[in-house]
């Protein structure tokens, strides 16, 4: 088991016991735990078939462990019904992924918008919040046009700004620029990096890339559903540092 | 070196087969859809080839068919041309056989029966001498009476009465004997010696059954209403002593017979004309009387034919939008064997494949299910022909090779046709468009501009076909092909026009967006609509025009109906044969009888009414003898061209005037004021039209003239009907059973019965009309359902980013039902107004043109909105069904 170095005294905002997952009686997950703090970034690695997804996908309440607790704040998504799951995900969550997963039909305000719409956000709030995030990713020029009108970082911005509209304690990002040339990918890790020291959103990276590992507090490599080793940055996101700000 | 097998199979084996098979229900359902549309379409063929097979002469039943036969062109033939034929004849090796043909039917059972519930009897006289001597000399005819004949095939054909090995002068000594067919005997438990009571004319008589008629491979089936007496006994009966129906020819075997039946036609038609200025009677062939049958139904038969092919229309929709959603359900699969170097055509091939299977084993299914249900249709169709045409008692429906491979053909190709896009769009999937994870929304299909362009041409173009008039067929028939092609064009413009409206519709509605995400995603796919969703549109659209246009159709003739039920019926009592059972019936009333009825006390005034069918050089009409200043005072007959002077009405200056009915004036081509000459056994008669009158009797039209002179003409008083007035003070119930008591054989109805029953019967015809529509709305909506559900696989990515944004089950289903009412909503609107477009073509053209009947137009608004309510009822149930269904597809990255 893992501890946060530097937030030890701190509730943490993610606490993962001992969650075990297979499929089909192939272990997927073993036997993983770890805290993670408010503002704190993780880079889950590892080869492929480690279980970052499955990791990923418990943790987004979008799957479950067969053992082991998950909890998000106060909450713990332990014996929760698919609604409650739902719930979870809407309030508490922002996932974002390699893939943008914008939804095609609406516009990226639209896009943006959503989330705000699932947890009941009345529409004055809800436009000024908008306007707020979509000027913050730098696509409030880009409001109203389709997902299928804008390159592909504006879309990983676009899903960034839906990713904290509804302003998550969790946000889960499944490599998030491993649909990008390095330019963009590199304005998006420097993008995250400004917005959760904003926010105080705690992060979970999922990522092949030593770059975007590189902006996070913390690493955990899984091997065989196993944490094979975790370790604690030197400088992280040293290269995109920013001051340290409360969320908006 | 292994011979690999072939793509075409491999993909069929290894892809679709166990597609199907791994999927037996969807599999099963998709048949069951093919073989519904097939059912239904092989039926409704089967059903009418049998009613109309039903129109025989019946005598090739007990003979070998005839080369010839002479019918009077009115009215019945004297049996004293028998002489004159003979005569005329006499070089010719020719034999004669005297037929009289009249109705019958068995008595009521209780005075609750309805009208045309009993079935008709056909009774059959021919000269069983005759016939016994025929049978002597032609060895391949069968013997009457105890002996044995050989077929042609050389076997024993047995003798009609041999069970019963009766004396020939039994038969003779009882004239009330008759011979009845194996089914009857089966049908009835019947056996030779028992007695059987009909109606026959206007009286009971207990007929003894002196033989049954058994089955002979060799010649066609006799059916379970056909009724064999000897030639006199049936003119007894049937107070027609002296006359005849008509004359039937045999030449002798041997070379040359067509040849030596021409010479015989010739000199039948010179002395038919000689010395006449009429031809005293028509020289035809078995052949052409049954094509005259084929000819005055075809309209009829046309027409429930088109019917039939809406629902193989429906399949075809069905079918595509089931294909077109296995092509989205399978599209990785098909990317993958794309990358893996499977060419285009192959995949293309194999989708066709598919389609036609289906088209095949749904086909198979089909006749089965036609076949069973045909012999429910039969009767149905049967009891219209019967009803309007000609006597027609066909309860069971054969098989028919020719109709089976129409069925089958007609399903492989309607599987295709809708296979052949699914086709193609599983053809042009590239593995990159697979990969491609975010789609754009490419508008699909023409501009809004363009769209509205091509629906305004078809409307401009559906009102240039409503100028039209109707194919003209032979016989005298008519057919709306014209209105037909008008409706399908207007349809496919609805069509087109409701795939433009829902996307203003949509757009119209984004405001309902802020307030729900329901909304906000339902109606962010229908802005910028995909060619799925027009086409469930256009699916709504067309069932639901079809249905309203019919509901207003039905609506309008029930309004007409009613009016002209009310001004008709004006009499206290109508009286006719207990055996008329259909507007074919041959029954009438003896004038002993109806003098007897008219001189009751309570009696003030009486209709005697008398009709023959009338044939005239474009067709089939009935000639009907009337009071007809009674016929204005109690049918009160509404004019399409009202009589300019009361001179029709005078019987002392009516000789050479007539009234006629609407549908006479359209078949007919003629107007008031025109001249028409009538062939009548007492000579040709020139009558002016006087007047023109609402008439929904029948589609062949009436003419009416004075009574006098019909009965001068033909030489009889037997009447058809009796209208009675009564005199005041007298009730008619009481009248009624006294009359009932006093004539057995008699069928009296009050008024207001009367008025009921028609009423009925007329909404009993359009039961078929109700089920057809029913299917049309449950389709549509099922249309609309698989489109959803498509739509949602297509969309399965962007499910389960909603469900990872945090959205329930319970909200993905709302936003499919969001999309499913929009979709409904702009389908039944303009489904709707469409509808009124169709209401009208329907009944000012379709009606008028088949039928020759003006109707007044009722909107049955009330009807229409409950349709609106029903299909949005039901769009809202299926949307939240497949939404909810649809909600746990897995997306391609979970998987």
């Amino acid at each position: 088991m893992t501890q946060s170095s530097d937030t030890e005294s701190a509730a943490p905002v993610l606490a993962v016991r001992e969650v075990c997952k297979s499929y089909e009686g192939r272990p997927v997950l073993r036997e993983v735990s770890f805290d993670l703090q408010r503002g704190e970034r993780l880079a889950l690695t590892g080869p492929s078939g480690s279980g970052k997804t499955t990791l990923l996908n418990c943790l987004g309440g979008v799957d479950r462990p067969d053992s082991g607790s998950i909890r998000v704040g106060q909450r713990s998504l332990d014996g929760l019904d698919a609604d409650e799951l739902a719930e979870y995900r809407r309030r508490w969550v922002g996932t974002i992924f390699q893939f943008f997963h914008l939804l095609p039909t609406l516009t990226a305000a639209e896009n943006v918008e959503l989330p705000l719409q699932l947890i009941g956000e009345p529409y004055e709030p809800r436009q000024l919040r908008l306007a707020a995030l979509l000027e913050r990713v730098g696509v409030s020029h880009r409001s109203h046009a389709f997902p299928s009108e804008l390159s592909g970082g504006e879309r990983q911005r676009v899903a960034i700004a839906r990713a904290l509209a509804h302003r998550p304690e969790l946000l889960l990002a499944d490599e998030p620029t491993g649909n990008l040339d390095s330019q963009n990918g590199a304005n998006i890790l420097q993008l995250l990096c400004e917005l959760t020291d904003e926010t105080g959103v705690a992060l979970v990276l999922v990522t092949h890339s030593p770059e975007a590992a590189a902006i996070c507090h913390r690493e955990i490599r899984l091997r065989d559903g196993r944490i094979d080793s975790a370790g604690t940055a030197t400088n992280p996101g040293a290269a995109f540092a920013s001051p340290r700000v409360s969320a908006p | 070196m292994t011979h690999s097998p072939p793509l075409d199979s491999l993909l069929w084996r290894r892809f679709t087969w166990r597609h199907w098979k791994n999927a037996p229900v969807s599999s099963g359902l998709l048949l069951g859809i093919v073989a519904l549309g097939v059912g239904v379409f092989f039926a409704v063929r089967l059903a009418n080839r049998s009613a109309v097979a039903e129109f025989q002469n019946f005598t090739d039943v007990l003979t070998t068919e005839s080369d010839g036969l002479i019918v009077a062109p009115a009215g019945m033939l004297p049996e004293s041309v028998l002489g004159e034929l003979r005569r005329g004849l006499e070089d010719d090796a020719v034999r004669m056989i005297s037929v009289l043909e009249s109705t019958a039917t068995r008595p009521r059972m209780s005075e609750s029966e309805t009208i045309g519930s009993r079935s008709t009897y056909t009774l059959l006289g021919v000269d069983l001498i005759a016939l016994q001597n025929l049978a002597g000399e032609r060895p391949q005819d069968r013997r009457w009476f105890g002996q044995s004949g050989a077929s042609p095939s050389g076997d024993a054909s047995p003798g009609i009465a041999s069970a019963a090995d009766p004396d020939l002068w039994t038969l003779f000594r009882d004239p009330r004997s008759a011979f009845i067919s194996e089914a009857q005997a089966r049908r009835e438990g019947l056996k030779v010696g028992d007695e059987l009571p009909l109606v026959i004319q206007e009286r009971v008589v207990s007929v003894r059954v002196a033989g049954i008629i058994p089955a002979d491979p060799s010649r066609p089936r006799a059916p379970a209403h056909l009724m064999v007496f000897d030639l006199p006994a049936l003119q007894r009966l049937t107070d027609a002593t002296g006359r005849l129906s008509r004359v039937e020819f045999l030449m002798e075997e041997g070379p040359g017979r067509a040849e030596r039946w021409a010479a015989v036609r010739a000199t039948l038609e010179r002395l038919s004309s000689e010395g006449r200025e009429t031809p005293r009677w028509r020289v035809s062939s078995p052949a052409e009387r049954r094509s005259s049958a084929d000819k005055m139904t075809r309209a009829f038969r046309l027409n429930l034919t088109i019917l039939s092919l809406l629902a193989l229309l429906v399949g075809l929709y069905l079918i595509f939008q089931a294909l077109d959603g296995a092509v989205v359900r399978r599209r990785d699969e098909i990317a993958i064997l794309r990358s893996l170097g499977m060419p285009p055509s192959a995949l293309r091939r194999a989708w066709l494949l598919e389609s036609a299977m289906l088209g095949l084993l749904g086909g198979l299914l089909g006749l089965g299910l036609g076949w069973i249900g045909a012999q429910g249709a039969v009767r149905l169709v049967s009891r219209t022909v019967n009803a309007l045409y000609f006597s027609s008692a066909a309860d069971a429906a054969s098989l028919s090779l020719f109709e089976a491979l129409l069925a089958l053909g007609a399903s492989v190709l309607t599987c295709l046709l809708a296979g052949w896009i699914p086709a193609k769009a599983a053809a042009s999937i590239p593995p990159a468009q697979v990969l491609a994870r975010s789609q754009g929304i490419r508008p699909e299909g023409l501009s809004m501009p363009r769209r509205l362009a091509v629906v305004l041409g078809l409307g401009a173009v559906g009102g240039l076909g409503c100028l039209l008039p109707p194919l003209r067929l032979e016989g005298g028939g008519r057919f709306s092909l014209a209105a037909y092609a008008v409706a399908l064009v207007w349809v496919l413009g609805a069509g087109l026009l409701g795939g433009a409206v829902l996307e203003r519709l949509a757009r119209a509605l984004a405001g309902l967006g802020r307030h729900g995400v329901a909304w906000r995603l339902a109606l962010s796919h229908l802005r910028t609509p995909s060619s799925r969703h027009r086409l469930a549109v256009a699916g709504l659209v067309c069932a639901v025009a079809m249905t309203a246009g019919m509901a207003i159709l039905v609506g309008s003739f029930d309004l007409t109906m009613r009016g002209w039920i009310q001004r008709t019926f004006q009499a206290d009592l109508y009286v006719s044969s207990d055996g008329a059972q259909s507007a074919s019936t041959e029954n009438r009333i003896s004038p002993t009888t109806w003098q007897a009825v008219a001189a009751h006390p309570a009696v003030a005034r009486a209709q005697i009414v008398q009709a023959a069918r009338l044939q005239l050089p474009i067709g089939e009409t009935l000639l009907v003898g009337a009071d007809l200043a009674f016929f204005r005072e109690f049918a009160r007959p509404a004019w399409i061209a009202a009589p300019t002077d009361d001179t029709v009405f005078d019987a002392t200056r009516n000789v050479s005037l007539a009234l006629v009915s609407e549908a006479f004036s359209e078949r007919f081509r003629v107007r008031r004021g025109d001249q028409i000459e009538l062939p009548t056994p007492g000579g040709l008669h020139s009558v002016t039209i006087a007047g023109i009158f609402s008439d929904y009797g029948n589609e062949r039209g009436s003419l009416l003239v004075d009574r006098g002179h019909f009965s001068r003409w033909f030489g009889d008083e037997l009447a058809s009907s009796l209208i009675l007035v009564l005199r005041p003070g007298f009730d008619v119930e009481t009248v009624r059973s006294e009359l009932r008591a006093a004539h057995p054989g008699l069928a009296v109805f009050t008024q207001s019965y009367l008025r009921t029953e028609a009423l009925r019967i007329f909404r009993q015809t359009f039961s078929i009309t109700y089920a057809l529509e029913l299917i049309g709305v449950v389709v549509a909506v099922a249309g609309l359902g698989f489109t959803l559900m498509s739509l949602l696989w297509e969309r399965r990515d962007e499910l389960a980013t909603l469900r990872t944004l945090g959205m329930r089950r319970g909200e993905l289903a709302a936003a499919a039902v969001c999309e499913g009412v929009v979709t409904a909503v702009a389908g039944v609107g303009v489904g709707l107004v469409a509808s009124l477009a169709l209401g009208w073509l329907l009944i000012h053209r379709v009606n008028r043109q088949t039928f020759g009947w003006t109707l007044e137009t009722h909107w049955p608004w009330a009807q229409m909105g409950l349709l609106a309510v029903l299909i949005l009822g039901a769009a809202i149930l299926t949307g939240w069904g497949v939404g909810f269904r649809g909600a746990r597809i897995p997306a391609e990255r979970e998987e």
